[in-house]
């Protein structure tokens, strides 16, 4: 009897008012977009550059979209968690979220996943920023070149995860050199540039930021940077390119939506993003974390996806490797 | 003097007024979250971080300095008052904490917490301001090998801490140790036991399998008894430790603050291993061993004064190194950034003050902390008076949504409730949590680093014996697993002498 | 203070042969779940020593348990910290429930009317606690939840009240 009255009232409310917050907000798309707050998913832990960089974007963004800007931080399976949540979601414009290229163009080469997010899910809204890769070994490392390491005869080297663009830059790096190479993977960039550090490991790809005060105290070497070209942070690294091995790997962050969120939302988002990416806020992360920013629109986001897959799919087919083997 | 000269000029910039207050701020916040289950440091300091970029940066990394080690003193109370342990680093205080709190002694015990805790944090920041550069090193020599050997060290030690039979606690274990399991495979991403469950790709987190068999299990349990005519309470006795109890627990503090101060330094899991080992060093020095498990007040001052050493000594690598130990140090590492500070070798002579600021504001915070709380104690023990009745729905309402905003997931909330219902079921057949939960936290560090070392060393296992630290920390293992029986042995061969 | 021994209420003597059931019966829950681990390990590819797949450390793991609780199967006689499952078990299943209910309402609703919901079972139905307390408790509870954890603390729980 109680519980039917309760019940009653729960009914009641669920039809009486709309729920705010947390991860199902259901509520339906009014017109007159954004009138109440934007929900912005990062899919990883706080703290990392990817929620740092969220959070500057959403802190600026509440001003020329009139409304708050909320963070919410889903971590798991480099981004699969929050990607299915926010794109099984409404296409309303209300959840967002910020999704790595790596799920996209090196997750489904390397990993064995039935159910992956994919393209198909997501309205892109905008670039948002792309990052680079740099080899390091120890500074007191026997290696001074890339060269030196590629004709190494027996290499350990650290990567940052499977699935990540760490592995598949080596991967693609000791395949081409023909290296007997054995990857160990760490569980992100901190316990990676440690285990340089300390000489566990020969060599490690990792993301600038992760290394770039290490390098400039002489503790490690960089060797390479796996970029088109050399790059600003660190000009006297040349590119593997440069030394004979074209292997281009980076890392980029956008923002996308459900599929099928309305044409006038998307604009109003991207528009938005575009004043937020311009704040002194924003920058500042960018500048701070050595992170480029990607100003791509919504349809150049998801050819680069679809460009990167391609690309890297087929030099690992032109070297022999099978890189779901190569972990 | 040229060395001391730049720490003394630290306390210059700690007593500014404008710092103080931030410390204030940041132990206070740290403290309220550390109560709140679920909720971590590494949250807080994250939803806080855009703030503080209109905060000066000594004062901003003074502030979160204080949530994260505040936060430490927070999580006992729960911990000892509703057998909540909300950080890994206070599972162990909830055994014998929670039994002193049901014997009426709460107040004993949080008071000799937070003394331990006070001491444990102050003999860690002279250590860092002392010996950070000479002992930071010791953080770049832990790989992999040395890892697995730790982490072994740690289920050995493990099996020794519950009050029951060893089979029972070796089974729990290995149910902790396969829950640890569940998730993606670390090193190649396959998915394993997750029965095709997208939330458990990333396995269960700590906060839940916690909560659950402790919490959950715990207020489940006591259900059954809320009908029942009413057991007399435990009357709340006096609420500061007794001259005698300080007595008692004066060598657990000391080897607590050392242990915990070299503990600290390692990245990952640091804190969590050096209350355990505290502990087990406990039971082992005690001449009453058996007193463990049911209210021995050594099994709270302890663990607690290590968690807090290390808790500090956690910044070494942060600071000195650039490499952030844990994951409320890797937010603090982007903080930093963000104030346009990049932490890692260089950091004591780019920025002297904020270095040393930041450091002597530890002494500082720590001296509030323990100020806070003596006083606050006997409000916390007052929680113990609310009828079960009351107190048992808001402890549960507070936990599911704590366990909610770990990862805002309902699954997360169904996964708690599921283990509490196992916690409830353990607690009826003679089972305890405690050895399941450690076995759990280490499980994770124990397959990883294997495997790693594994690829290291190309398959070949004698090269954990190549390597000194590993080799010496497996010897230990031999020792502790040996010495016993070996022990009986002579006894018994002295005695046919004698005979 | 020094009286240490606080009274601690006594469960009720659990017949032996009651105790020796209720030990085989938790070992061998332990002892099929590890059965089917090892299962399932195995499927997953234990790989070989220098290259160990994804399912060689579950596997050892659950090896380890199985016989950890076969050991137990055997020495099942009664150690004393059995308890008997009562009729109360049926309050705990009802608690149970009641929180899996919670859960499930949570998003759907917001966090607001099941959080009361919730209290007034706890207090009332399972605590027969007056209605007085029972309202003010539920109310104030969920007021101070709603204000410490969305207004002062920023995190975004599901919620139908703006504020």
């Amino acid at each position: 009897m109680r519980i039917g009255v309760l019940l009653a009232a729960v009914a009641l409310a669920a039809s009486a008012c709309s729920v705010q917050g947390g991860s199902a907000d259901k509520s339906a798309a009014a017109a007159g977009y954004p009138n109440k707050p934007v929900e912005f998913t990062v899919p990883t832990d706080p703290g990392g550059s990817t929620d740092l960089l969220t959070r500057a974007l959403a802190k600026s963004i509440e001003q020329p979209l009139g409304v708050k800007a909320v963070v919410v931080n889903k971590p798991g399976a480099n981004g699969k968690i929050a990607g299915k949540d926010v794109f099984g979601s409404k296409p309303d414009g209300y959840r967002v979220a910020v999704m790595p290229q790596s799920l996209f163009a090196i997750g489904p080469l390397m990993l064995n996943d039935a159910d992956p997010v994919k393209l198909t899910d997501m309205t892109f809204i905008k670039g948002l920023a792309v990052e680079d890769y740099v080899l390091v070994v120890p500074a007191d490392s026997k290696y001074r070149t890339l060269k030196d390491l590629a004709g190494a005869s027996d290499v350990k080297y650290g990567t940052t995860g499977p699935g990540t663009g760490s592995q598949l830059s080596q991967t693609l790096l000791f395949g081409l050199a023909k290296t007997k190479a054995a990857p160990v993977p760490f569980d992100g960039g901190a316990p990676t540039v440690t285990a340089v550090l300390g000489g566990k490991v020969d060599a490690a790809s990792v993301q600038i930021a992760e290394a770039y005060k290490q390098v400039q105290a002489g503790k490690l070497r960089a060797l390479a940077v796996f970029a088109d070209k050399r790059i600003e942070a660190m000009p006297d690294v040349p590119t593997a390119k440069e030394s004979g091995y074209d292997v281009v790997v980076d890392q980029r962050r956008f923002i996308a939506g459900p599929a099928g969120l309305p044409a006038e939302v998307r604009d109003k988002l991207a528009a938005a993003v575009d004043k937020a990416v311009a704040s002194p806020e924003y920058n500042e992360v960018l500048k701070a974390n050595y992170i480029g920013r990607w100003d791509a629109d919504g349809d150049a986001v998801g050819t680069q996806l679809n460009e990167s897959l391609k690309r890297f799919e087929k030099l690992a087919q032109d070297l022999g490797i099978d890189l779901k083997a190569q972990q | 003097m040229d060395f001391l000269s730049p720490v003394i000029a630290g306390f210059g910039v700690v007593f500014q007024p404008e710092n103080l207050f931030y410390c204030l701020l940041g132990v206070t916040l740290g403290m309220l979250v550390g109560v709140l289950p679920g909720l971590g440091p590494a949250a807080t300091i994250a939803v806080l971080l855009p703030i503080t970029y209109n905060i000066e940066p000594t004062a901003a990394i003074i502030m979160l300095a204080g949530i994260f080690y505040g936060a430490q003193y927070g999580g006992t109370i729960t911990s000892v008052l509703l057998r909540l342990p909300g950080e890994a680093s206070s599972v162990v205080t909830a055994i014998d904490g929670h039994e002193l709190a049901r014997q009426g002694r709460a107040g004993s015990a949080l008071g000799i917490a937070a003394i331990g805790s006070f001491i444990g944090g102050t003999v860690a920041v002279i250590g860092l301001t002392f010996v950070a550069p000479l002992v930071a090193g010791f953080a770049l020599d832990f790989g992999p090998s040395e890892y697995t050997a730790l982490a072994l060290l740690g289920i050995l030690l493990i099996t020794t801490l519950g009050t029951g039979s060893p089979l029972k606690s070796i089974l729990m274990a290995t149910v902790g140790l396969l829950l640890a399991t569940v998730g993606q495979d670390p090193l190649e991403g396959a998915s394993r036991l997750t029965f095709g469950v997208d939330q458990l790709l990333d396995g269960i987190d700590f906060v839940i399998v916690a909560m659950g068999l402790f919490g959950v299990g715990e207020i489940l349990y006591n259900l059954e008894s809320l009908r029942r005519p009413a057991a007399p309470a435990a009357a709340v006795g006096s609420v500061y430790p007794s001259r005698a109890e300080l007595g008692q627990s004066k060598g657990a503090i000391t080897r607590g603050s050392v242990l915990g101060f070299l503990l600290g330094i390692l990245p990952g899991g640091g804190a969590t291993m050096s209350s355990m080992v505290a502990y087990a060093v406990e039971k082992r020095a005690s001449k009453e061993p058996d007193r463990f498990g049911k209210g021995a007040i050594e099994g709270v001052a302890g663990p607690e004064t290590a968690n807090n050493a290390a808790a500090t000594s956690s910044f070494i690598p942060l600071l000195t190194l650039g490499i952030p130990a844990n994951a409320t140090m890797a937010i603090m590492f982007g903080a930093l950034l963000i104030q346009g500070i990049a932490p890692g070798p260089m950091l004591v002579e780019e920025k002297p003050d904020l270095f040393w600021g930041v450091v002597n504001s530890m002494y500082v915070g720590n001296l509030l902390l323990l100020a806070m709380s003596m006083p606050l104690i006997g409000v916390f023990v007052r929680i113990l008076r609310v009828r079960a009745a009351i107190l048992a729905p808001l402890t549960i309402l507070v936990t599911m949504i704590g366990v909610y905003t770990v990862r805002m997931s309902v699954f997360d909330m169904f996964l708690m409730v599921g283990l509490g219902v196992l916690g409830y079921l353990m607690k009826k057949v003679g089972f305890e949590p405690g050895p399941l939960v450690l076995a759990f936290v280490l499980g994770g560090l124990l397959e990883s680093s294997f495997r790693r070392s594994m690829r290291i060393f190309g398959g070949d296992l004698t090269g954990f014996l190549t390597q000194p630290i590993t080799a010496t920390l497996l010897g230990v293992i031999v020792l502790i697993v040996l010495a016993p029986p070996a022990l009986r042995l002579s006894r018994r061969n002295r005695q046919k002498v004698k005979a | 203070m020094t009286s240490a021994e606080a009274p601690v209420p006594e469960p009720a003597q659990v017949p032996p042969a009651y105790a020796r059931r209720l030990n085989v019966v938790a070992a061998l829950v332990p002892l099929a779940s590890g059965v089917v681990a090892a299962i399932m390990s195995v499927n997953l590819g234990i790989g070989t020593l220098p290259a160990p797949g994804p399912g060689m450390w579950p596997l050892i793991v659950s090896v380890a348990m199985v016989v950890a609780a076969a050991v137990l199967v055997l020495q099942s006689r009664p150690r004393g910290d059995e308890e008997r499952f009562t009729k109360d078990v049926v309050v705990v299943a009802i608690a149970a429930a009641s929180l899996v209910a919670y859960a499930f309402l949570f998003e759907l609703v917001g966090f607001e009317v099941p959080t009361v919901a919730l209290l007034v079972l706890w207090l009332k139905g399972l605590g027969r606690e007056s209605w007085r307390l029972t309202a003010v408790v539920s109310i104030v509870a969920t007021a101070a939840l709603y204000l410490l954890f969305i207004t002062a603390l920023g995190v975004s729980l599901p919620h139908i009240i703006a504020l």
